[in-house]
């Protein structure tokens, strides 16, 4: 550590320090350092904290510099608090208590969730939550009191309509194919096509530098390049990937395998094509595309048609086949292109560039979108508990009502906590309940 | 002054006690002398106040875990009466007469025998949430209780009003800490049922007069005095009230819609297999309803009502004809008409309780169509009383700053017999294990409706009158009315000691019968296509080509399971007579299943305890002033009750977690070292022993 900053710090007193390479005396940081000299830190270990700025830039500056130390290494997931119960600073039931608080989804997660969860989508969950605790109670108020009470027959009718409603809206929301997680991270874009089609000069054009190596020999790119950019204030991952053909090289086998992987978890395909491989007869050119299009993609999926190399077709069947190619049924958005004159280019990026858009939801407008695997989860558990309602709701009320107790529960587990207290205040709003 | 009688413990009697009652003798005793008196040369263990259904069950429950009991109560004729309704169970608190009779107390068997009108209410929304109910006969409920009292051994009754409670001076190293010594008679602890009766007042129209019951005067002052000034216990005020009974002949029951009880009485306990009144003879009740007429009434006399002029909290779910017609105004509210015994000639009308003047009630009851004629036999009457803030108590009863002391039923906010009689089992129970120095025992929300009731009295408290619902208990499909038994008699037995041997060898037998037919079921493996076959009239998908198991198909809606044991007499006949609750746990295990984990969880929480005694302020660990002020307050006994609690954060609960370890951990070493002292100190004895001398 000594390395690491001029001087140590008094024992536990955090200090504002110059964070500098042992190897190189660069200064990575400037930030927090505090020391925990052994038995008295969580760990009874000496440990150290270095509170640094949360750059991914410094953090893997101040990494590798750790790394270079001897003897240093990241710690296992859990290493800390198991090294805290081996040298006697937790009990295992504290152990497993702090397990449970960072695993299952405590109050504070809820409570922070909530805190991040702001705008449009916190009032999204919060008006499902409502809906649902109304069904919840509506339905309690059927259990507990019908029997004596004046708990008018249409009650339960009115909840199964809002369960429908709610189940299809959750299973709407959830089926947004990924926007929102998408938004936080990244579109996966992947460049696909016959060899030589011109693929990786295209993948070099959008990223503006010389990231894939181009050349005129068929197979050059048999690994998947990728790089990241930033479309319009959309975050993109792009992949090039090895050209498509049957090859009788191992390397170049495993290179296609790769590339048809990547297609397959691509949300967007950019199917290259050179344009000098369409037949010359215009009108043939649909056909021909279909065709390509089905030996590339398992399924049509998002893809859009880039016809490279545009500049090697004479003016006027280029003019044509623009004609012919717009709006045909069956085909994608098709786009000529030409890395080489950078003709097409700028209408291409627009076509990318709204496509993209259309994948991530524009998060300023419209229904908001999921941002977070843990809601989707919760959700998903939510829109099951409420099909458990519609299976039981006229054999058995009790396990229909279970079905509904946590769907709120689920939910709860995003926007907050709800007590029995807050359902039977919600019953007696309600309804005119006497013994 | 108050005259006290004693009533000899072997009394075997079924007839009204009253009627054959011999006072053995009668003194003039001013409970004002101090110093513990030894009754009749007898040293009590547990004394009970009040003979209620909360006390009744206290009583019976202190004498079953051993403890030499007295009940005391200020009229032995009046003891298991049912002041209000005349009924037991329902949703809700079917479950709590089902858990108590699986603990051996006394309401179950006692409603079996009274009952003239039994139904299982919603039959038809599945068996976690049936509501066992019956109509009682007032006298024969009466007369059970009396007599399983009288017949109980270790303990006696004796009627008399309690004065005052004597408690040591608090003790000076934990200030307002007391001990219970007596009620002037000795004994190690006191089970306080006073119900309705403590500092209680009786209100129809302007009347106010001191009361607990209509006829009976309220418990004594020096009592409240006690508990408030010189406990310093919190107290507060709640209200409740009774409808006017009605002349039977005077009513016109064609008017009414007539309500059958079902046909094949279920008994509430676990040890009848029928219920004392024979199907046939039950009698039936009516619902009608009340019209624009009765709304009028109750506008019209509103300057007349004190008792409901009063902000006192009653309950919003047994709310009195005023309330429920200025709460919804505009609308007809139900009224049953229920029967109050075979031989009796009235009718309570549940819906219609009221606390306006006499002449005023008949009014309003004349404005519903079968009453157009009614005479009143008792008018309808409010009770105001004290309760004592139940966060104050531990999870056994016990008041947390006087040792021995227990309370149970309406003095906790409580409302409802079969509420009073489960927290006056657990209280009873609790307080002979403390006299007779055995650990008190707690009931998790996790295993028992009588765990939801205590553990949401004391660690939130009451702010109305507090009524059992299914809605209450979170692990519902788990928490039957069929396996209360399952449940609690087992601990009832090996952890509490309040339940008979009898009993307890059955629910063995009843367990491990069950365990065997499931696990016969779950040997059924046949294939989709075998099933069909076997049972043709079920519609078994065949599309999906698994292997089904028998307790695969008891699932199945259409299936019971005397189907399967036709289909399979070899394995499956000799359990026909679980056949019901077969098919339940087969429907409910995989929802049951996955309650576990998060039960699991809770009772975790439960497990690790809080110290009592526990300064907040003090501690030193990372809490806000308003978490403290919390904690200090409700002193939550488990870590479990204090996350539960509104305004407790979770960074709050794991800083308590780590200092109960630690403290946990240095009592533990504490406890290694003194154990190490000791051993050292028996191997050099026993060194110094083995030395040649």
């Amino acid at each position: 550590m000594a390395g690491f900053t001029q001087r140590l710090p008094p024992p536990r007193t955090a200090l504002l320090r110059s964070i500098t390479d042992p190897r190189s005396t660069e200064v990575l940081d400037r930030g927090l350092v505090l020391w925990f000299p052994a038995p008295r830190s969580f760990s009874g270990e000496d440990s150290v904290e270095f509170h640094i700025h949360g750059g991914p830039a410094v953090i893997t500056a101040v990494l590798q510099a750790l790394g270079s130390v001897p003897g240093l290494r990241p710690a296992e997931a859990g290493e800390f608090t198991r090294r805290a119960f081996q040298a006697g600073k937790l009990g295992l039931t504290e152990v497993e208590g702090l397990g449970d608080l960072i695993h299952a989804e405590t109050e504070a997660q809820r409570r922070q969730a909530l805190r991040q969860m702001s705008g449009e989508l916190g009032r999204l969950y919060q008006d499902w939550s409502d809906r649902l605790k109304r069904c919840l109670a509506h339905v309690e108020a059927f259990i507990d009191f019908s029997e004596d009470e004046l708990i008018e027959d249409g009650v339960l009718n009115r909840v199964d309509v809002s369960v429908r409603d709610l189940q299809a809206e959750i299973e709407r929301h959830l089926k947004d194919e990924r926007r929102g997680e998408r938004l936080r991270g990244g579109v996966q874009v992947v460049i696909a096509g016959a060899t030589n089609a011109g693929k990786s000069s295209l993948l070099n054009k959008l990223c503006q530098r010389p990231a894939a190596i181009v050349s005129p020999i068929a197979g050059t790119t048999r690994d998947v390049v990728e790089t990241a950019l930033d479309l319009g204030g959309f975050p993109v991952l792009l992949s090039d990937t090895a050209g498509l053909r049957d090859s009788s090289d191992l390397v170049e086998r495993e290179g296609v395998r790769r590339a048809l992987e990547r297609v397959e978890q691509a949300d967007l395909t950019l199917v290259v094509v050179d344009s000098a491989h369409l037949p010359s007869e215009v009108d043939r050119a649909a056909a021909f595309l279909r065709e390509h299009l089905s030996s590339v993609l398992p399924d049509t999926g998002r893809c859009l048609l880039v016809l490279n190399k545009a500049d090697l077709l004479p003016e006027k069947q280029r003019q044509k086949l623009d004609m012919e190619l717009r709006g045909v049924s069956g085909l994608p958005a098709v786009c000529l292109i030409s890395c080489q004159t950078n003709e097409g280019l700028k209408d291409f990026l627009t076509v990318l560039h709204s496509s993209v858009k259309t994948l991530c939801g524009d998060p300023l407008f419209g229904a908001p979108t999921l941002t977070q695997a843990r809601h989707r989860a919760h959700l998903q558990r939510c829109a099951a508990a409420l099909a458990q309602y519609q299976r039981y709701r006229d054999t058995d009320l009790a396990l229909a009502a279970e079905g509904v107790r946590v769907a709120v529960t689920s939910l709860g587990r995003i926007t907050g906590r709800v007590g029995a207290e807050e359902i039977l205040d919600i019953i007696f709003k309600d309804f005119c309940i006497g013994k | 002054m108050n005259q006290l009688i004693l009533i000899c413990n072997k009394w075997q009697d079924y007839f009204p006690i009253t009627d054959r009652f011999q006072p053995l003798s009668s003194w003039l005793l001013c409970f004002d002398f101090f110093g513990c008196v030894d009754w009749m040369g007898h040293q009590y263990d547990v004394i009970v106040v009040g003979g209620g259904h909360a006390g009744t069950e206290a009583a019976a429950a202190a004498a079953r875990v051993g403890a030499e009991t007295l009940l005391i109560t200020q009229k032995i004729h009046t003891i298991g009466a049912l002041s209000c309704n005349p009924s037991l169970g329902g949703v809700g608190k079917g479950q709590l007469v089902k858990e108590v009779d699986a603990l051996d107390g006394l309401c179950g068997r006692a409603g079996d025998w009274a009952g003239i009108h039994f139904s299982i209410l919603n039959r038809r929304k599945g068996p976690a949430v049936w509501g066992p109910r019956a109509q009682l006969d007032r006298q024969r409920y009466r007369d059970f209780i009396q007599s399983e009292l009288l017949s109980t051994p270790r303990l006696t009754v004796l009627e008399g009003s309690v004065e005052e409670l004597l408690v040591t001076e608090p003790n000076p190293e934990e200030p307002g800490h007391h001990r219970v010594t007596g009620i002037r008679l000795g004994t190690q602890s006191v089970v306080l049922t006073t119900g309705t009766f403590l500092s209680g007042s009786l209100f129809v129209g302007q009347t106010t007069s001191p009361g607990g019951r209509i006829g009976d005067a309220p418990s004594s002052p020096g009592l409240s005095h006690t508990l408030r000034e010189r406990l310093g216990l919190r107290t507060g005020r709640l209200r409740t009230g009774t409808p006017p009974r009605i002349v039977k002949d005077s009513v016109d029951l064609s008017l009414a819609k007539l309500h059958l009880p079902d046909s094949h009485p279920t008994p509430f306990s676990f040890l009848n297999t029928h219920t004392h009144c024979k199907p046939e003879e039950q009698l039936p009740c009516y619902l009608t309803f009340t019209t624009p007429g009765v709304e009028r009434v109750v506008r019209e006399s509103l300057q007349l009502n004190c008792h409901i002029q009063q902000d006192t909290k009653g309950p919003r779910y047994c709310p009195s004809i005023e309330s429920r017609v200025l709460r919804f105004p505009g609308r007809s509210h139900q009224v049953w008409l229920e029967p109050e015994g075979v031989t009796s000639d009235l009718l309570y009308p549940q819906g219609l309780s009221m606390t306006m003047p006499p002449d005023i009630q008949l009014r309003l009851i004349r404005e519903i169509p079968p009453m157009r004629r009614a005479e009143i036999h008792t008018p309808g009457y409010g009770v105001q009383y004290d309760f004592v803030c139940p966060t104050q108590l531990s999870p056994a009863l016990q008041v947390k700053s006087t040792q021995g002391l227990f309370l149970a039923g309406q003095i906790n906010g409580t409302t409802g017999y079969e509420e009073a009689a489960a927290q006056g089992l657990w209280a009873g129970a609790n307080a002979a294990r403390w006299a007779l120095s055995m650990p008190t025992v707690t009931l998790s929300r996790t295993e028992s409706y009588i765990g939801v009731l205590i553990d949401d009295l004391v660690s939130r408290g009451v702010t109305e009158p507090y009524r059992m619902f299914t809605s209450r208990a979170e692990f519902r499909t788990s928490l039957r009315p069929d396996n209360a038994d399952l449940r609690l008699t087992p601990k009832g037995f090996e952890e509490v000691g309040c339940v008979s041997s009898v009993r307890y060898q059955e629910s063995l037998r009843v367990r491990n019968s069950l365990q065997d037919a499931l696990t016969a079921l779950q040997a059924l493996f046949l294939s989709t296509s075998s099933w069909k076959k076997k049972l043709p009239s079920v519609p078994i998908s065949e599309t999906k080509s698994t292997l089904l198991t028998g307790l695969d198909l008891l699932q199945y809606n259409d299936v019971t399971f005397e189907m399967l044991a036709s289909a399979f007499p070899e394995s499956l006949s000799s359990y026909m007579e679980f056949a019901q609750r077969l098919k339940i746990e087969a429907v409910y295990k995989p929802h049951c299943d996955l309650n576990k984990k998060e039960i699991e969880r809770i009772q975790r929480e439960e497990n690790m305890s809080l110290p009592q005694d526990i300064d907040y302020f003090s501690l030193p660990v990372s809490l806000s002033d308003e978490v403290r002020e919390i904690l200090d307050r409700v002193r939550p006994s488990t870590l479990g009750a204090a996350t539960r609690l509104e305004g407790i954060t979770p960074a709050a609960v794991v800083n308590l977690l780590n200092y109960v370890r630690v403290t946990e951990k240095k009592k533990e070493t504490h406890r290694n070292q003194r154990h190490q002292e000791a051993q050292r100190d028996e191997e050099l004895c026993a060194n110094s022993a083995s030395l040649p001398q």
